[in-house]
């Protein structure tokens, strides 16, 4: 007979992190009712229309008048000053007047939505995708902008989006992490932009390298994973002696769960280092999904790498992934020349992975997110730049559930505030949530003397986005 | 604008209720829109149109007529802005229609009468019947409590277990075999006094114990947050906290110090108080988002973290939560909550607000003479290296003028390079170069630069589109990039000498010059990358001549070859004059990241927390729930007069909040289990008597530490067994009565410091720090990652912290993130962990280091060599069967290591490393009975 713990002393103390097999064994009937193991998969709140997310984070802030929303009147107008009072921007002081597109927009699919060139190949995919125009942050600068839209808070430290989503539903695969966060940039923020903050850390992001090593550098992407000295058979024997003296320690040590809980986490982590680099291994995918991918080329290797290991974790039941361009899209000046580089080395890496989720299959219960912590301003900064944005900007979404080929929302005729359906990034997150099963105003969590939310007092849903 | 804060600390206890309760339907739909559309108006100091739409009373005579106003039908339309949502119209609407509930009414709050603002009173011991279980007047109120339960304490712990307990709860380090021999030794009574003696006289003692401080005062390298700037000299206030705890600094001075130690006399008149400046550490040393845009609201978010920080720590209260509206459960009104920000409004923690990035304060710990004439040279060695700078600048502006009127002679020289007929294929760039009376190097570099390339160059764009049309279409571009070439050369030219009048005017009137302008690459990017970026064809490697940034031995000489010999010699003579200065300089003075005093502020209340919304004055006071109403008499800022109240005996927090900290942190769980809220929301203690007497005892004793550990681990309830019995686990599972030891797992100092420890790696070397720099790193930089804790064999309490980067083995095991006060560290069990221990390079060469010990021991057996393995990491000797059972692993890990096709150089070494691996990992190392 094990005593009555309390749930929050079994989040705390139970074998997981990234999995466990929990202590349900151990308990009595009563609370093996709640869930001992803490990334066992949970019920939603209601039916689910996605299951996972992938999140492209452009890290910098494109230019939403150059790339998804095109604003004729920049054309007309271009030069003239802004017609109303602009808003507080982040380098004050070297404002200009508006200024045009450098990129022309095409008309692509059935839905017929424009995408400017710099985005041809998810030009291709817009019957897929349903963009969000009318995006609103609170902070005109990096930091509090990246931690509001990873955490939904520009000031304080709180939990991710993801570690909220693993927290209310668990992991599909127990020998993988639930939420990894693929080359992200240690500024703005850095690690609590994937931090759990006060949830258990049982929920906080796995990084996988940093936005400082090249893809093709990275040669252990995830800690302490490969043992240097053994072989698997070695290992395991050791181990068993571990688990032997473990077991005599623990046998004199009684109604005391942790220490099986730390038994059991051995075990588990033995088993992740013959799983997880399974899943990191991209060698054994075809030329033609490398292709796809753009794999096959320097400019996209490091992005289309990310993506492609983004689907392999999706199909691997990994919950939340996050894919980081890292800090390069803050155009300041020189917009032309660096929003071109920028876009050549994710647009073809993002249709590759639209393609390749939809023909698996997987694009059905897979919720694509792409976008930035802000947006730039339609009117230039010196000569040839844009400051920041996140008054209104774009944002877009794919699969699981979403209206393809839609787009949601809208910015004034020079693309500077949201007017219509504006979608603040707690609505964003609400909605986000909501598409995975989730109530936003339910899915809470106490500490400090009361409850949290991914929303804080925050948060409608964009019910007009659903398919 | 819109405010997260303002909505910050307004959620209720909600969430579990399937069908929001009418307060809980106020509080998250219709009070942020009150909040943000009406407040701002309609509040009880301004009470425009004579309404106060922010409390119940004042709401009443709106609640009829707000629907019509809000629907825009009317004469009147509010909120003047436009129209709400019509979600929102629809909340208000349902609110209206349940009664308009206005929750503040129906909320249980707590109020004066509240235990934790009542006097620490003395309670009488209570009777025991178990007298003989009573070592310490603590242990009767365990007792009591115990057997009132029907309950039985645990057994007494075993000297061994008690040693180890003991020595890392007070060191953090495992004990050592000869201290174990010595207090196996050691039959006297007060054997184990002694024990707690030695470890509180060890430095180790300060290590851990300012440790645990150290989380309570949040403490980082780094600012974290947008721009993750060092802090450079936070080391210090580190220091500072480990050397109080050593030399077991009253309580109440430290607070003094913390809070105000800049404003605490010196010992000698005229001299820095360095300690007390470093102290104050603890209020600079927090988060801050230097590079938030909107700077009032920047520089409250810095107030409300120092409030939270001070409040938090000292007095277990979240008075933070009051910066938008009264403290919902807590006595602390909003008056409350600027009367404290105006203390530290009126300290300087910046030395510039305005700006992108705000800049940070940093203390000297000089007197200001000294240090002004530090500041004065170093004003010289600037104002020198901008005159070579000044000559530098003509030079090169001299060169690219001389070779702008043959750029499009080097374009096409280039063109007609690449396109030389076959039987020139052999001419070499130089004579090309010769022939058309040009200069090779810049011709070879024009050459490289219009290859095309993969790098994305719009600039260029025309020029091959040119090219495509053949040879006419050529010149004629060539001659359009010269002629713009020259034109933007004659602005950049005139802006750049304007600069160095100026430079020569300040050097002659011995003024700082300003910094050199920089090139607006917008303007025209042919230009920026032909002649400023450093590999343009027209640049000259830009050469600093100040010391900072001489590179290689052509740098060193001074001389740069396409420099003309007069500018050569002019440099040459200021550099020496450089030089000179650099060595008549006064060192740089020891400097602390602290605070001192601003011009007093008169802070007002910010009505909804906004700082563009200023609401009645809030003179300067403590909490009045505590303090009263009075004003008190300030000098400055008052922070010393805010400390003398904080640290007042009298104070029915302060010492309850300290000394349930220190039961903590020895006993796994506080009296009252929520440290760092003592108000409503928090637990209730579990023993309230034993609190108020720890408390009443720790001011008795002259508010010293030391003094505390002694009385509380020389009690039978310190030492108990760990062992829990059968209905003690039914009865009381979360240990509230404390009936048992709690096992702990270490906290990561202990587990990295202990594995050091025991291969004896550890470098005991205290203080000083392994950070370097100041600023920043680049965005996509590794180097924002903090200190890499494989690479030192320092205590872990010293590796730097960049607070947004924390080291990955600190997150791995619960370090927490230094963003606010710790309430003490959690103690997960996770998967991760276990990979650390099996296959961190770290634990593998802590398991070969320790094999190669055993070995090198000669005289020793296996036998022995176990036994010493044990006793360094477990503090005991193995039992016969322990011994037998690994030495027979040995020789079968031996067999199995031939037989997997490994060659280990020393298989003997191998198989002992696994052994030590094994124990390293066990979890007898890792816990703590």
């Amino acid at each position: 007979m094990i005593p009555e713990i309390s749930r929050r002393a079994l989040l705390r103390n139970t074998a997981c992190g990234f999995g466990t097999l929990g202590l349900m064994g151990l308990l009595s009937d009563v609370q093996a009712a709640e869930p001992a193991n803490p990334m066992a998969p949970k019920k939603p709140h209601f039916e689910p229309r996605a299951k996972r997310v992938i999140f492209l984070f452009m890290h910098g802030g494109p230019s939403s008048v150059d790339t998804f929303d095109p604003k004729p009147r920049l054309e007309k107008d271009n030069g003239k000053p802004l017609p109303f009072k602009r808003p507080l921007t982040f380098a004050e002081g070297q404002m200009g007047g508006l200024m045009k597109s450098p990129w022309q927009f095409k008309r692509y699919g059935e839905s017929g939505l424009p995408v400017s060139d710099l985005f041809p190949h998810v030009g291709s995919c817009v019957d897929d995708i349903c963009m969000l125009h009318s995006v609103v942050g609170d902070s005109v600068a990096h930091g509090g902008a990246s931690l509001q839209l990873h955490t939904g808070s520009n000031t304080f430290t709180r939990p991710s989006m993801g570690s909220w989503i693993v927290y209310g539903l668990g992991s599909e695969n127990q020998n993988l992490p639930g939420f990894i966060t693929i080359k992200p940039s240690l500024a703005h923020g850095g690690a609590k932009n994937w931090s759990s903050a006060f949830l258990p850390a049982a929920y906080q992001g796995t990084a996988l390298g940093n936005a400082g090593i090249k893809a093709r550098d990275l040669v252990e992407p995830i800690e302490n994973l490969v043992n240097r000295d053994l072989t698997p058979e070695l290992q395991r024997y050791e181990l068993d002696q571990l688990q032997k003296i473990n077991r005599r320690h623990a046998f004199s040590r009684e109604y005391d769960p942790e220490l099986e809980g730390r038994i059991q986490a051995f075990e588990l982590a033995f088993r992740m280092q013959t799983v997880a680099p399974e899943a990191l291994d991209v060698s054994k995918e075809s030329a033609a999904t490398k292709k796809l991918y753009g794999l096959d080329r320097e400019e996209t290797f490091d992005f289309g790498w990310q993506c492609l290991l983004a689907r392999r974790f999706a199909e691997r039941g990994v919950r939340f992934i996050q894919c980081s361009h890292s800090y390069k899209w803050d155009q300041h000046s020189d917009l032309y020349r660096l929003h071109t580089k920028n876009a050549r080395e994710v647009d073809i890496p993002i249709s590759g992975l639209l393609k390749d989720l939809k023909a698996r299959g997987l694009l059905k219960d897979t919720l694509v997110l792409w976008g930035a912590e802000f947006g730039r301003t339609p009117v230039a900064q010196g000569a040839d730049g844009r400051d920041h944005n996140p008054y209104g900007y774009t944002m877009w979404l794919a699969g699981g559930g979403m209206k393809g080929g839609f787009a949601y929302g809208a910015t004034d005729e020079f693309g500077y505030y949201a007017v219509e359906d504006r979608m603040h990034l707690h609505d964003l997150h609400a909605t986000i949530l909501y598409l995975l099963g989730l109530e936003h105003t339910k899915l809470t969590y106490f500490y400090g003397g009361r409850n949290f939310r991914l929303t804080d007092v925050a948060g409608n849903v964009a019910h007009k986005i659903l398919a | 604008m819109r405010l997260g804060l303002l909505s910050l600390f307004a959620l209720p206890l909600l969430g579990l209720a399937q069908s929001p309760q009418p307060a809980d339907f106020f509080e998250t739909k219709v009070r942020p829109i009150l909040a943000s559309h009406c407040f701002a108006c309609h509040n009880s100091k301004l009470k425009t149109a004579g309404l106060d739409l922010s409390t119940a009373a004042g709401f009443a005579p709106a609640r009829d007529r707000i629907l019509n106003v809000l629907s825009y039908q009317g004469a009147i339309k509010m909120p003047p802005q436009g129209k709400l949502k019509d979600q929102e119209i629809a909340d208000v609407t349902a609110w209206i229609q349940m009664g308009a509930p206005w929750p503040q009414a129906v909320r249980q709050k707590s109020d004066r009468t509240f235990w934790s603002f009542q006097p620490v009173k003395d309670y009488p011991l209570p009777e025991v019947r178990n007298q003989a279980w009573v070592k310490s007047p603590i242990d009767r109120f365990i007792l009591a409590r115990l057997e009132e339960k029907g309950l039985t304490p645990a057994p007494p712990a075993d000297k061994l277990t008690l040693l180890r307990r003991a020595t890392f709860d007070l060191t953090g380090l495992p004990p050592t075999p000869r201290e174990i021999d010595d207090f196996l030794a050691d039959q006297s009574p007060n054997a184990f006094a002694k024990v707690v003696d030695r470890l509180l006289a060890s430095p180790r003692y300060g290590e851990r114990w300012g440790r645990h401080w150290l989380d309570v005062a949040r403490y980082a390298d780094s600012t974290g947050a947008d721009e993750d700037i060092r802090y450079p000299y936070a080391w210090r206030y580190r220091d500072y906290v480990i050397d109080a705890f050593n030399r077991d600094l009253p309580y109440d001075q430290f607070i003094r110090e913390q809070i105000a130690g800049d404003l605490l006399p010196a010992a000698r008149s005229g001299e820095v108080n360095v300690r007390g400046v470093v102290a104050t550490g603890f209020l600079a040393v927090g988060l801050k988002l230097l590079a938030e845009q909107d700077k009032p609201k920047m520089v409250y978010d810095m107030i409300d973290e120092q409030i939270d920080t001070t409040t938090r720590a000292f007095l277990g209260l979240t008075v933070a939560c009051a910066r938008c509206h009264d403290h919902k459960f807590d006595p602390i009104p909003t008056r409350d909550y600027y009367s404290l920000a105006g203390f530290f409004a009126s300290t300087k923690s910046l030395s510039k607000v305005e700006g992108t990035v705000s800049q940070l304060y940093f203390a000297p710990l000089v007197p200001s003479d000294v240090y002004q004439r530090y500041e004065a040279a170093q004003g010289l060695i600037r104002a020198k290296s901008k005159q070579i700078q000044e000559v530098v600048a003509g030079e090169m502006l001299r060169r690219t003028a001389a070779l702008a009127p043959r750029l499009a002679d080097y374009m096409l020289a280039a063109y007609q390079y690449d396109l030389r007929p076959k039987a020139q294929e052999k001419l070499c760039i130089g004579d090309f170069a010769h022939e058309r009376n040009l200069d090779s190097a810049v011709l070879e570099r024009w050459d490289d630069f219009l290859k095309p390339g993969d790098d994305f160059r719009p600039f260029l764009d025309a020029w091959f589109q040119a090219l495509a049309k053949g040879r006419p279409a050529a010149e004629e571009a060539a001659r359009a990039y010269q002629k713009q070439f020259q034109a933007t050369l004659a602005e950049w030219s005139g802006k750049l000498d304007a600069w160095r009048d100026k430079v020569r005017a300040d050097a002659a009137a011995g003024k700082e010059p300003p910094d050199r302008p920089n090139f607006d690459g917008g303007k025209d990017r042919f230009f920026e990358a032909v002649a400023i970026t450093p590999s343009g064809p027209f640049a000259i490697r830009e050469v600093s001549f100040t010391k900072k940034k001489l590179g290689d031995a052509e740098e060193k000489s001074g001389a740069n070859p396409l420099f003309s010999a007069e500018a050569n010699a002019r440099i040459h003579s200021l550099e020496a004059q450089f030089a000179a200065l650099e060595k008549a300089s006064p060192a740089q003075p020891d400097m602390a990241d602290a605070v001192c005093d601003g011009a007093p502020v008169e802070q007002h209340v910010l009505i909804r927390g906004n700082p563009g919304n200023p609401g009645e004055l809030a003179p300067r006071r403590f909490l009045t729930v505590i303090a009263g109403d009075q004003i008190p008499a300030t000098h400055g800022s008052g922070r010393l007069e805010l400390a003398e109240w904080l640290a007042s005996p009298q104070h029915p927090l302060t010492s309850r909040v300290m000394v349930n900290r220190i039961w903590q942190y020895h006993f796994g769980q506080g009296l009252v289990r929520t440290p760092n809220n003592f108000g409503l929301l928090g637990e209730k203690p579990t023993h309230p008597e034993l609190l108020d007497y720890l408390a009443r005892r720790f001011v008795e004793q002259g508010w010293s530490i030391k003094a505390m550990h002694r009385l509380l681990m020389l009690s039978s309830a310190y030492q108990m067994s760990s062992r829990i019995s059968k209905a003690q686990a039914e009865a009381d599972p979360a240990n509230l009565l404390f009936s048992h030891f709690d096992r702990r797992r270490l906290d990561v100092e202990e587990i990295r410091d202990g594995l050091l420890a025991a291969d004896r790696e550890l470098d005991l070397t205290m203080g000083g720090t392994l950070q370097s720099g100041f600023g920043t790193d680049g965005e996509n930089s590794a180097a924002r990652l903090s200190y890499d804790p494989a690479v030192s064999r320092r205590r872990t309490v010293y590796l730097p912290l960049r607070r947004s980067n924390l080291p990955s083995l600190l997150n791995l095991f619960d370090f927490g993130d230094a963003t606010t006060p710790s309430e003490g560290r959690e103690r997960t069990n996770v998967a991760p962990q276990a990979l650390f221990m099996m296959n961190s390079r770290f634990v593998s060469e802590r398991a070969r280091d320790l094999a190669k010990e055993l070995l090198a021991e000669n005289s020793a057996g296996d036998r022995q060599r176990l036994e010493t393995a044990y006793l360094r990491l477990f503090g005991r000797k193995p039992a016969p069967e322990e011994t037998d059972d690994l030495l027979h692993y040995l020789a079968a890990f031996r067999g199995k290591t031939a037989d997997s096709g490994l060659k280990p150089e020393d298989p003997n070494l191998f198989a002992w490393q696994s052994v030590c691996h094994i124990l390293m990992s066990s979890n007898e190392f890792i816990y703590v009975d």
